[in-house]
């Protein structure tokens, strides 16, 4: 009869008990129970549970930490084993490392700098309740903008109970000059301010190294001054406060006391300032500083603790026109203060983005170029897999599980993701300072804690990112085939790897068509013809006193300094013509015109026109068409009263023949001419109606050089301007740069994501160069075998390519519909984009075409060389 | 190195081990001590007993074949070693002589 002992005992047993000790004490308990069992069934049971539990004790119970990970003579195996195979394979190692401290290194410094992105304006302590108050004007088009009224931040704070502080500030001194000089002592120094109202130090978190928050701007004349300039006016930060410094401005001038120094603004904050005014001095110097329909201060609010931002949103909404009937297009609503510098931009006077759009492309890059570089390690250590066979084999043989071997196999990459990123940190280190100088950034190398904590992420996940595919698929091998050699056929080219391939060259693809198009788009930009000539013009501000018709003048101020200047200036030899205007005509922002200019023609009294301010021979300066009337001029006499149109307003208007059309308040203006649309401001925007305001006393001067000796004439102007302005630095610049600073934005992604570009081409190349040299090492009998029975070096080569040329163009199959969708939606940005040619599309791929048959072929094309001899003669 | 001591039922065990030379394993020590002593023995004891003294080289094992009984398990034989006897013959002699030192006692 047989007889079965309690399942579950036995099972116990046999997981606990140490396997020399198993036949004996099994063995025994079933002989006993056997005797038992003929006795007494029931109480055999219940003693050979008994038993069971009694042999559980430290003498029997094996020991089960003898996973490799802990156990620690394995883990030094595996070291060494990781060792030698690193120096057996030279040239995979080296091939993985570069690879991977270069991805890791482009990761870490794009992680470095989405960071700094991210923590910009974020170190305010009370940045979480910090809003600034955003202001629509909801036209026929919504335009948002963060001026606002001066009155606002009081109201705000008297009238909302959740407002705990609110403060405004205002950084353009006077409407045509922002700059200012300060004299103390001996030292002058022309720079740039901010007002701002008193709770200013309340509201953000710049810290005081003198004079206390509250205090400091307390008083009409007190100012605040920077760390930096206090050493530049008094040589020393320390006891200033108390001095007095002068300042002069066309705004106003007078005799200031420093009341605190704060710390220069970090580089973290998009609010750089020197120094700091009290607000009320811009009421006391222009009469319409407190006007509830002007633009005129940037409010900031610090909202109580739990305040509902929607609920205040709802009650700030209308607050403007509550306040002046008339503004029924101004709209309030308050956005997070951090949140403005990555999602600055606003379509119908919504948030839709901005920075941010650069922040993610970047972490993509970053994240793409890693996954290249892991490929690589895939594709090699996968493609090496014949040569790590037979210790697979040998130590599945005695006992070695898999996870024993997926755990090597990942310490491996893990071993090597570690040392990668040692290389990468040093690559970091140098190529720190370069990096900030095209990305515009100062970022510096600080091993904090969230560095290191993301450092160390970044390293396991690319061991284990890596390292899993190889770990997985080598483990997964019969050992009993691997030892037979049956293995080395089936063992070709595996769809996975070539699958890894595929999509490396369809990310480098991707890259290089992004690139191609970000190139063509910004050389676009900056040589479109906007309808003007910005060749050889220089433009530069006058900084003299320039007084306004209606206050200035009226009081008895002279503009006659300027104007002796402009003359002089047109008279100077190598000067083709000069003009002035206020604003600038690339910064579209300055004077807008608003609702209803016209009382003639039948348009929406709701659009908005641009009317830039200019003087006289504005229109010949800049080469633009005049297609009807003329332009203004001296001899005509013109006035305020006259004005030009573009085609844009004319066909608005439906003016056929709009010369001598009277518009304006009272109709008191005449158009007098009409010129061609040209582009005013960047090309991120159409064309918009336009008119032509006659303003003889703008400060901005525009001067049209001869192409021959510019240097020359730039000197003779110099010369003038100290004639007139003696002291006065003469800093002028080159139109066309400045048009080209409008796309900076555009140019340091464009710049950046060349090199990211090259990058991951290289890295896509350096593994398909280790893949090709371990192809054709591998296939070296075969070479000689097919040489032997006459195969040509060509045909050889031929033979060899044709997988890897199969692979690339899969790639391209599948990189060009994805590029190409990217890649309109990127164009839809611009209100003038490029036309996408077919050869877009076509250069990049033949170029990555190209590069990998480069690569493969020098491999391929040894290998065809080779004497059939040398390879056949071992065996 | 202090020499290694030898308990009393570890003893035991090893005499019997000794007394059924090469034939001696842990059921079969059972039987025969559960006979001598006429009480029952945890097995478990033996195993633990045979362990220790294999450790301390007071036995050596050997396995035996596989049979179709003890499902398929191999019994384990014992066999004293020379250390071990001479072990046995020390107790022995000890305990003799101070049983030949007790004097005449009648416990009338």
């Amino acid at each position: 009869m047989k007889t079965h002992p309690p399942k579950y005992a036995r099972r116990f047993l046999r997981w606990f008990c140490r396997e020399d000790f198993i036949d004996e004490i099994e063995g025994d308990l079933l002989e006993i129970y056997a005797q038992q069992h003929k006795e007494t069934p029931r109480r055999a049971n219940w003693v050979f549970i008994w038993q069971v539990l009694l042999h559980f004790r430290p003498d029997f119970i094996k020991s089960f930490s003898n996973y490799p990970l802990i156990y620690p003579g394995m883990l030094k195996h595996n070291f060494v084993v990781t060792l030698r195979h690193f120096t057996r394979n030279k040239t995979s190692f080296l091939i993985n490392l570069i690879g991977l401290s270069t991805g890791l290194a482009c990761t870490l410094l794009i992680y470095m700098w989405v960071q700094d992105e991210v923590n910009m304006d974020k170190f305010h302590q009370k940045d979480d309740r910090l809003y600034v108050i955003m202001h629509n004007l909801e036209m026929a088009q919504v335009m948002t903008e963060d001026y606002t009224t001066y009155e606002l931040a009081a109201t705000l704070k008297e009238e909302m109970p959740e407002v705990e502080y609110a403060v405004a500030t205002n950084d353009f001194f006077n409407w045509n000059n922002k700059y200012g000089i300060i004299t103390a002592g001996d030292n002058q120094l022309e720079i740039k301010g901010l007002h701002a109202g008193k709770d200013f130090f309340n509201v953000f978190s710049y810290p005081l190294i003198q004079g206390s928050g509250d205090q400091v701007l307390a008083d009409k004349n007190g100012v605040a001054i920077s760390q930096s300039l206090a050493t530049k006016l008094f040589g020393t930060d320390k006891d200033i406060v108390g001095e007095s410094i002068e300042w002069q401005h066309i705004g106003y001038d007078g005799v200031f006391q420093v009341t605190g120094i704060f710390e220069d603004p970090p580089a973290k904050s998009t609010l750089q300032f020197d120094i700091l005014f009290h607000l009320d001095l811009l009421d006391d110097n222009d009469p319409h500083a407190r006007e509830w329909n002007g633009d005129y201060v940037k409010t900031y609010v610090v909202l109580k603790e739990g305040s509902d931002l929607a609920q205040f949103n709802a009650k700030i909404k209308n607050l403007v026109q509550e306040k002046f009937p008339q503004n029924e297009h101004s709209r309030l609503f308050a956005q997070g203060y951090s949140d403005r510098y990555l999602y600055g931009q606003y379509e119908n006077g919504a948030v839709i983005g901005g920075r941010i759009a650069y922040v993610r492309l970047f972490s993509i890059i970053a994240l793409f170029i890693l996954l290249i570089a892991c490929v690589n390690f895939m594709n090699l250590s996968t493609a090496k897999a014949s040569v790590k066979m037979k210790e697979i084999g040998v130590k599945k043989t005695i006992g070695a599980s898999r996870g024993n071997l997926i755990s090597q196999f990942i310490g491996e990459s893990m071993l090597l993701s570690v040392l990668s990123m040692l290389v990468a940190l040093l690559l970091v280190q140098i190529l720190l300072p370069q990096f900030n100088s095209i990305a515009g950034k100062q970022i510096h190398f600080e091993w904090d804690k969230p560095l290191v904590l993301s450092i160390l992420a970044i390293s396991i996940v690319t061991g284990l990112v890596a390292g899993s595919y190889p770990a997985f698929y080598l483990s997964s091998f019969d050992s009993s085939l691997i030892l037979k050699g049956k293995f080395g056929m089936s063992f070709g080219e595996g769809w996975i790897r070539k699958g890894l391939v595929v999509l490396q060259f369809t990310l480098s693809i991707l890259f290089v068509v992004g690139l191609l198009v970000i190139h063509q788009q910004i050389q676009f930009t900056q040589t479109q013809n906007m309808g003007y000539s910005r060749d050889n013009i220089i433009s530069f501000k006058w900084k003299g006193d320039l007084y306004d018709q209606s206050y200035q003048i009226a009081a008895g101020k002279s503009n006659e300094q300027f104007q002796t200047f402009m003359q002089r200036l047109k008279e100077l030899p190598g000067i083709v013509n000069t003009t002035n205007m206020a604003g600038s005509i690339l910064d579209e922002i300055y004077s807008q015109s608003g609702s209803s200019f016209f009382i003639e023609a039948e348009v929406d009294p709701n659009t908005v026109f641009q009317s830039p301010l200019v003087g006289y021979n504005f229109i010949e300066t800049l080469g633009m068409e005049i297609l009807a009337g003329r332009a203004f001029s001296v001899e005509q006499g013109d006035d305020y009263s006259k004005i030009i149109l573009n085609e844009s307003a004319a066909k608005l208007l439906n003016l056929e023949d709009p010369i001598g059309k009277r518009m304006g308040w009272n109709a008191g203006n005449e158009v007098i001419g009409l010129v061609k649309d040209f582009h005013y401001g960047s090309l991120h925007h159409d064309i918009e109606p336009l008119f032509f305001r006659f303003e003889p006393m703008g400060d901005h001067i525009m001067a049209k050089l001869s192409s021959n000796n510019i240097p020359a004439t730039i000197a003779r102007i110099q010369q003038l301007h100290e004639e007139f302005l003696p002291g006065n630095n003469f800093t002028f610049s080159f139109m066309d740069e400045d048009y080209q600073a409008l796309y900076e934005a555009e140019n340091k992604v464009a710049t950046l994501s060349t090199y990211f570009a090259g990058l991951a081409i290289i890295i896509s190349c350096l593994g398909l160069f280790g893949l090709a040299a371990f192809t054709a090492e591998r296939r070296k009998k075969e070479i000689g075998i097919r040489k032997i029975l006459g195969s040509s070096v060509l045909g050889i080569v031929q033979m060899l390519t044709r997988d890897f040329t199969k692979t690339v163009l899969t790639a391209i199959l599948i990189a060009l519909p994805i590029s190409y969708f990217i890649v309109t939606q990127w164009l839809a940005n611009f209100s003038h984009s490029i036309e996408l040619s077919a050869w877009i599309f076509l250069l990049p791929a033949l170029l990555v075409l190209l590069i990998a048959w480069g690569t493969v072929g020098l491999q391929t094309i040894k290998a065809a060389y080779i004497n059939p001899v040398l390879c056949l003669k071992e065996e | 190195m202090k020499p290694p001591s030898l308990g009393e039922f570890e003893e035991l065990v090893l005499l019997t081990v000794a007394a059924q030379h090469d034939e001696a394993y842990g059921v079969s020590i059972k039987e025969s001590l559960e006979k001598q002593l006429d009480k029952t023995i945890n097995i478990s004891a033996i195993h633990v007993a045979l362990k220790r003294m294999s450790e301390k080289g007071f036995v050596d094992a050997r396995f035996g074949g596989i049979t179709q009984d003890r499902g398929g398990r191999r019994k384990k034989f014992y066999v004293i070693t020379a250390f071990g006897k001479q072990m046995l013959d020390r107790q022995y002699e000890i305990r003799s002589s101070l049983y030949h030192r007790i004097p005449n006692i009648s416990f009338g």
